[in-house]
Parts: structure tokens; C-alpha cells; sequence
């Protein structure tokens, strides 16, 4: 055979190698990003999200409480934020600039607050 | 590129050239795998997993390093086995689909190199890195590869025997010269280009390994180009009815080809060094010489007008020198030298008045950041061992120093400014006249808090021009960074508001600021939607800061409960009352210094006057005077 033609037929080769892993490797891309979707949506639903933080204030005309508090895990970002309660018994026993750990429970973005204690300051 | 040929002499050199290159590439397939075992057993920390095929495997096909070696091993197998096939090439098309092929696999294989190199580690732009190493890897592998075989090709050519292949020989060093015009201009460009991202100044360039390895290259290089300069001159004595080309000439060329071959390797060697060192932006530069030339020696003194002739007067000189090369095809003596004049007292008369003392530690770049904690540390170092002598301020008139002389420097007065962090921290370090050293009784920490705390003396000088009002596009005082907490939440930075959003940093005390609170917890509903944070910190501060504020009015911005101390240290120096409010901007720097007397419409317009700036200043991170 001439050279020239086992040159075509190498590139050939080496072309559809890198062409049919290229597809492969986004397949396998496209197959693992739809099982994250499908265990994010299983992971869904009413379920409790626990967190420290300050209150800042209580407003008790509108069932809320405004607490300075770090990072909720899977839900936001540490800032300061106010949370509606279940019920004015939840802040009856905290002051503001009280240290306190907090529950909220629901599906985001519909999360109320359901338990408030307070912890020592360091 | 030589060509085609069906000399006997030029067919033997072919055959050479293709051994040569197989046993390259042996040596090639065998260092990368070594080097793979050897990132293995570095990666995996334990030498015996250089030799276990998980381990390998895993490194392989798992990093990104590993992923293009075995790529480029692999293509390197593909080209071992192209270059050992025994084919026939009297075809001319044959011919160019072989050697044309082994090129773009050689190729292919060099450039995956620049994916797994310090270019690939570059950020931003790391494809415009590795994109400019690639063509730095062909061009250099072009030329430096391409001198053994011409010198090779010019040897056979100059025996006795070899006359057969003297035009040949002669062609190809024609066209390898053109060739390498293009190839040099291509290697400098790209050079200067990641010059400028991995070392990136002077100092680096002269005070670090890496650096003063590339300098080493460089020289090497200019060797090279010097004798690739006179081969050219040789050229015009080649032409000519091709037989009867002269062999002296020819040998004369294969010398000089065979040095400059030499070298091409001997500078391969250093970026094989290189390669393994760390680049100088990464290292901490010590400066080699007892001087430097600074224009902040002669900013504010009247020599400065001579330094801005004596440069005009050398600029002119460069621009005499590049027109007698350029513009008059004969040589011009006179106005080469008169250039040469030029440029040699244009110098004379810029440079010494620019040239001020350095240390090996000049361009060190401060091991503790500028940061309160260490302000506040160094200020307490301060009082201990320096306010004798320079007295409480800074001033230099402490009891101590009143009867020396020189008196003691007066820490305030731009101090900072005209010397870097690394002169302070060496003459803390070291003495300096009647100044004792401090090395025995501060550790280098301690040393460079001092260095910290005197920067920011400087600073609380340099900002006494700000007003309670922003003066647009002037950033010129550093705002010290700090760290604060508010309640039981994670602390956090003043840097994490950079290129975010603009900070009132506010300075309180109780029951006094309490008005000034309650306008600003009502003008944080403005301020906050305009991109500024308020951070309250009390003068007196303490975990119960929040509680001791009370339940009205709502206050809904941090306020510090920990890390006020550090705070009140650093940001107190640059205080005008017992309620003080600064506002830093995105870029890190103090814009406004107030007493808490403005009200809310300027507080807005401030903000609006940050929003309207375009970015100005470079972070202060990358600020280091």
C-alpha cells in the first residue's frame, strides 16, 4: 500500500477514536446529570432545616422574627433575615441580642419557624 | 524541510535523522513514563506506589496532569511505530505524507506538554497561556531540533565523499535560516508574554532562582541568534554553481551549527530546570544589589526635572540609534555615535539622582497582611520597644531620642510610602545608625506587625486630606482589613465585601451614638438597595453588644460581638471623635472619614458617588508599596 494512503486511513482512525469518545464521555455526562436531578427531586419535600444564630428583632404584630444567622445548609447563605413563626409562643422566652439555635421546617421557599432556644455566648 | 532528494549522501542523512528521531522518541516514551511513576509517587505520598498499577492508573486517568501524558504517550507510541516502519518513499507524494505526518503527530504530542506545565496553572486567561506556550514549544522544538540535523546534514556535506549532496545541503540551510528568522521572532514574543506572567517585574527576574535562570537562557539565546547572525553573512559565499561550492566555507558552517546546536541544548537543560522550579511570581524575591532606582526618591524634589530631561535626552538617543539602522541603508558613523552619546548621557543625567538603598528583603512581600489584628499587635510592640525614641505618635520625639543625632525618623510623614515593607521590616530587623537591631527580641511575626502598625501611621498622615464626603476617583488610603463576628455566626472579613459591596464601617459608643444609630438604622433601608453594608462596631465592645443595644429601635445591620478590640485599635488611629464612620470601598480603600455628623442624603449620595466610579485601583492585596 502507498504511505500516503495508511496516513488518510491512520487520521481516519484517529478521528473516529476522538469522535467516539467525545460522544461517549458526553452520554455518560448527560446519564449522571440525570440521576443528580432525580436524587435532588427525591430529596425534596417538608423536611427541617437547623441553624445558629442572633436575634436582631421580634415583631409580634406580624409573627415574625428577624434573626442575623449563619449558613442554613441546602437553603441559604449566612445573612440577616426574618422568619415567620408557628405560633408567638416559639419568641415569648428570647430577648433581642439573644444567641439562639432555630429550627424551620417546610418545603423552600415556604419554610415557617418551629422551635427557637437559646444558647450561652462564648 | 530539507526536501526531497535522491542523492545517496542526502538519503543516508535522511535514514540518520529517522534513527536519531526513533531513539528520541524511546527516550521520550521512557522519561514520561518515568516522570508519570515518579507524579504517582508524589501525589500518593509513599515512593512504592510509583511502581503499582492502580496507583498509576488512578494518577493516569484520574488528574489532569496524568490524563495528558497518557495522551501524549500515546501519540508518542503512534510515532515510534510511524518512524519504524520500513516503507518505501521514492515516491514524492509518499515522501511528504510520511514525513508530514510524523510531524503533526511529533507536534501534537509537544503542544499536550504546554496543557501540563506552569502555563496551564496560569489564571486568568489560562487558555491564552497555554495557547502562547504551545507556540513557544513548536517554535523552540523547530529550531532547537532542526540545528543537530543540519549540522549534521552540513558534515556529510563537507567530507570528500559527500559532494553529491552539497546543493542540498545548501538549500536546506537557506531555507532553515529563513525559517529560523520567523521561528526567533515567534519564540521572542511568546517568551516576553509568559515573562510577563510567570515573573512579571524586576525583582523577580533578578531576585529569584527561576529568574535568574531565564536570564541565564537569555544570554544563552542572544549567543545563538549572534553566531546564527554571522552564519548568515556566510550564506551569500554558498551560492554559486552548486558542486563547485567551496568546502572551507561549508566547514566553517557546520562548525558554527554544530555551537549553536550545543547551546540549543545546553538551553534546553535550563528550561528542563526550569520546568521544575517554582515560578518567580511565587517566590519571595531578595533583592541582590545595595541599591534601587525609585521615582518616589525624587517625586517631590527638585531634581525631578532633570530626571525627566536626562530620559528625553535617552529616548531621543534610542530613537538616533534605530534610525541609523533603519533609515540609511549605508552605515552613518557619526550618527551612530552621536545616538550612543545620547543615550550614554541621557542616563547619566536620569538615573543617579533616581538611585535610593535596598536590602534583600525590598521586594519581600509582608508575610503578615496588612490586617487590624496585626496592626493592633504591632502597635503594642510599638509602645514597648520603639516609643522611647520616636516617640508616642511617631513623631521621632521621644525622651529617648532627643539627645541623638540624626534624630529619631519621624514615622508619620509618608514614611511608608518612599521605602517599602521589606526596607522597614530590614531595618527593624537589623539596626540602622543608632538604631539597635530587634532581630534577638522579635520574631519575625512581631517584626513585620511593626512594619504593619507603621504603614498604617502612614496612612492615618495620608488621610487626613479625606473628607466626610467622597472625593471621586481618588482611592488612596488602604482601609486595614479586619475580622468580626456577630453572635454565635461565623466570622467574616472586610475583604469578603470586595467587589461586592461597599462598607460604613461605624465606630459607636453608648448611650451617645445613640441618636446617630437610630438615623442610621432608618437610612440602612436607603443605603442597603445602594450596595452598602453598615458594620457597627462599639468602642467598648463585648459579646452583649447587640443586647446593650435594646430592642429599639431595630438595628438590623452587624453589629460586632467579637473582634471589636482589633477593630477600635487600628480604625481609632484614623478616628476624629468617639463616634467615627468610614466608608471602603469595592476595591478595599478608605473614602470618607466622618464624626457621624452628615445626614442621610449624603450618606446616599456617597454611595451613589462609589457606584458611579469605574474600577480605579488594583485590591490593595496586589498594593504592596
Amino acid at each position: 500500500m502507498r504511505v500516503w494512503r495508511v496516513v488518510v486511513l491512520l487520521t481516519l482512525a484517529l478521528a473516529v477514536g476522538v469522535g467516539w469518545g467525545y460522544v461517549w464521555w458526553g452520554r455518560q455526562v448527560t446519564r449522571l446529570t440525570g440521576e443528580l436531578a432525580e436524587a435532588r427531586a427525591a430529596a425534596a419535600g417538608p423536611r427541617d432545616y437547623r441553624a445558629e444564630g442572633v436575634v436582631r428583632a421580634v415583631l409580634p404584630e406580624m409573627n415574625i422574627v428577624v434573626i442575623t444567622h449563619a449558613e442554613i445548609t441546602g437553603y441559604m447563605p449566612a445573612m440577616t433575615m426574618g422568619f415567620r413563626a408557628t405560633s408567638p409562643k416559639i419568641y415569648e422566652t428570647v430577648d433581642v441580642g439573644d444567641a439562639v439555635r432555630f429550627t424551620l421546617r417546610g418545603t423552600p421557599p415556604n419554610l415557617a419557624l418551629v422551635a427557637l432556644e437559646k444558647i450561652t455566648t462564648r | 524541510m530539507a526536501g526531497h532528494s535522491d542523492r545517496p549522501t542526502a538519503l543516508g542523512w535522511q535514514t540518520r535523522v529517522g534513527r536519531l528521531a526513533c531513539a528520541l522518541v524511546v527516550v521520550a516514551l521512557t522519561s514520561g513514563a518515568v516522570a508519570l511513576a515518579q507524579q504517582t509517587a508524589s501525589l500518593e505520598q509513599r515512593p512504592g506506589a510509583a511502581l503499582e498499577p492502580a496507583a498509576l492508573a488512578r494518577v493516569a486517568l484520574e488528574t489532569q496532569a496524568g490524563m495528558v501524558w497518557t495522551l501524549r504517550l500515546s501519540l508518542l507510541v503512534l510515532l515510534g511505530a510511524f518512524l519504524v516502519m520500513r516503507v518505501d518513499l521514492t515516491s514524492r507524494v509518499d515522501w511528504r505524507a510520511a514525513r508530514g505526518y510524523a510531524l503533526v503527530l511529533a507536534g501534537a504530542a509537544l503542544a499536550l506538554l504546554a496543557a501540563a506545565g506552569h502555563a496551564a496553572a496560569v489564571e486568568p486567561e489560562t487558555a491564552l497561556a497555554i495557547a502562547v506556550d504551545i507556540v513557544h514549544l513548536l517554535g523552540a522544538a523547530l529550531w532547537a531540533g532542526g540545528l543537530p540535523a543540519l549540522a549534521l546534514l552540513l558534515a556529510a556535506a563537507s567530507r570528500e565523499t559527500g559532494a553529491d549532496a552539497r546543493p542540498y545541503a545548501v538549500v536546506a540551510t537557506r531555507r532553515f535560516s529563513r525559517t529560523a528568522v520567523l521561528l526567533v521572532a515567534a519564540l521572542a514574543l511568546s517568551g516576553a508574554v509568559m515573562t510577563l506572567s510567570q515573573v512579571g517585574s524586576i525583582p523577580a527576574l533578578i531576585g529569584t532562582r527561576y529568574g535568574r535562570l531565564l536570564l541565564l537562557k537569555l544570554a544563552l539565546v542572544v549567543a545563538i541568534v549572534a553566531l546564527a547572525a554571522l552564519n548568515r553573512r556566510l550564506l551569500p559565499a554558498l551560492s554559486g554553481d552548486a558542486v563547485a561550492v567551496g568546502r572551507p566555507a561549508m566547514r566553517r558552517l557546520r562548525l558554527f551549527v554544530g555551537v549553536e546546536a550545543a547551546l540549543a541544548l545546553t538551553v534546553l537543560v535550563v528550561v528542563a530546570v526550569m520546568g521544575v522550579t517554582p515560578p518567580a511570581r511565587h517566590e519571595q524575591p531578595v533583592w541582590p544589589l545595595d541599591f534601587r532606582l525609585a521615582w518616589a526618591t525624587v517625586a517631590d524634589s527638585p531634581q525631578a526635572p532633570f530626571v525627566l530631561v536626562g530620559s528625553q535626552v535617552a529616548v531621543l538617543g534610542v530613537v538616533a540609534l534605530i534610525a541609523s539602522r533603519l533609515l540609511f541603508r549605508a552605515r552613518r558613523p557619526a550618527v551612530l555615535a552621536g545616538g550612543g552619546v545620547l543615550v550614554l548621557a541621557g542616563l547619566a543625567m536620569a538615573l543617579p539622582p533616581l538611585v535610593t538603598d535596598a536590602y534583600p528583603t525590598t521586594y519581600r512581600r509582608p508575610a503578615v497582611p496588612y490586617h487590624a489584628g496585626s496592626i493592633a499587635a504591632g502597635a503594642h510592640a510599638y509602645r514597648d520597644h520603639c516609643a522611647a525614641c520616636h516617640g508616642p505618635s511617631g513623631a521621632g520625639n521621644g525622651p529617648a531620642g532627643a539627645a541623638l543625632d540624626p534624630p529619631p525618623s519621624d514615622l508619620r510623614a509618608h514614611h511608608a510610602a518612599l521605602h517599602t515593607a521589606g526596607d522597614l521590616f530590614w531595618w527593624i530587623t537589623h539596626g540602622r545608625r543608632q538604631m539597635p537591631a530587634f532581630r534577638g527580641r522579635l520574631d519575625a511575626e512581631q517584626r513585620w506587625d511593626l512594619v504593619n502598625f507603621i504603614r498604617a501611621l502612614s496612612a492615618v498622615d495620608a488621610a487626613r486630606v479625606l473628607t466626610p464626603v467622597v472625593q471621586p476617583e481618588r482611592p488612596l488610603v488602604v482601609a486595614p482589613d479586619f475580622v468580626f463576628a456577630v453572635g454565635p455566626t461565623p466570622p467574616r472579613a472586610l475583604k469578603d465585601f470586595r467587589g461586592r459591596r461597599s462598607v460604613l464601617v461605624v465606630l459607636y459608643t453608648l448611650p451617645n451614638s445613640r441618636p446617630r444609630l437610630t438615623a442610621l438604622a432608618a437610612a440602612y433601608e436607603t443605603l442597603a438597595p445602594l450596595g452598602v453594608e453598615i458594620v457597627a462596631v462599639p468602642f467598648d465592645g463585648g459579646p452583649d453588644a447587640i443586647k446593650r443595644l435594646g430592642a429599639e429601635p431595630r438595628i438590623l445591620f452587624p453589629v460586632v460581638t467579637d473582634g471589636a478590640a482589633e477593630i477600635v485599635a487600628t480604625y481609632g488611629m484614623f478616628a476624629r471623635g468617639p463616634h467615627a464612620e468610614f466608608l471602603v470601598d469595592r476595591q478595599g480603600y478608605l473614602r470618607t472619614i466622618d464624626t457621624g455628623g452628615v445626614d442621610a442624603a449624603t450618606l446616599a449620595a456617597n454611595a451613589e458617588a462609589l457606584n458611579r466610579e469605574r474600577v480605579v485601583a488594583t485590591p490593595p492585596a496586589e498594593h504592596v508599596h
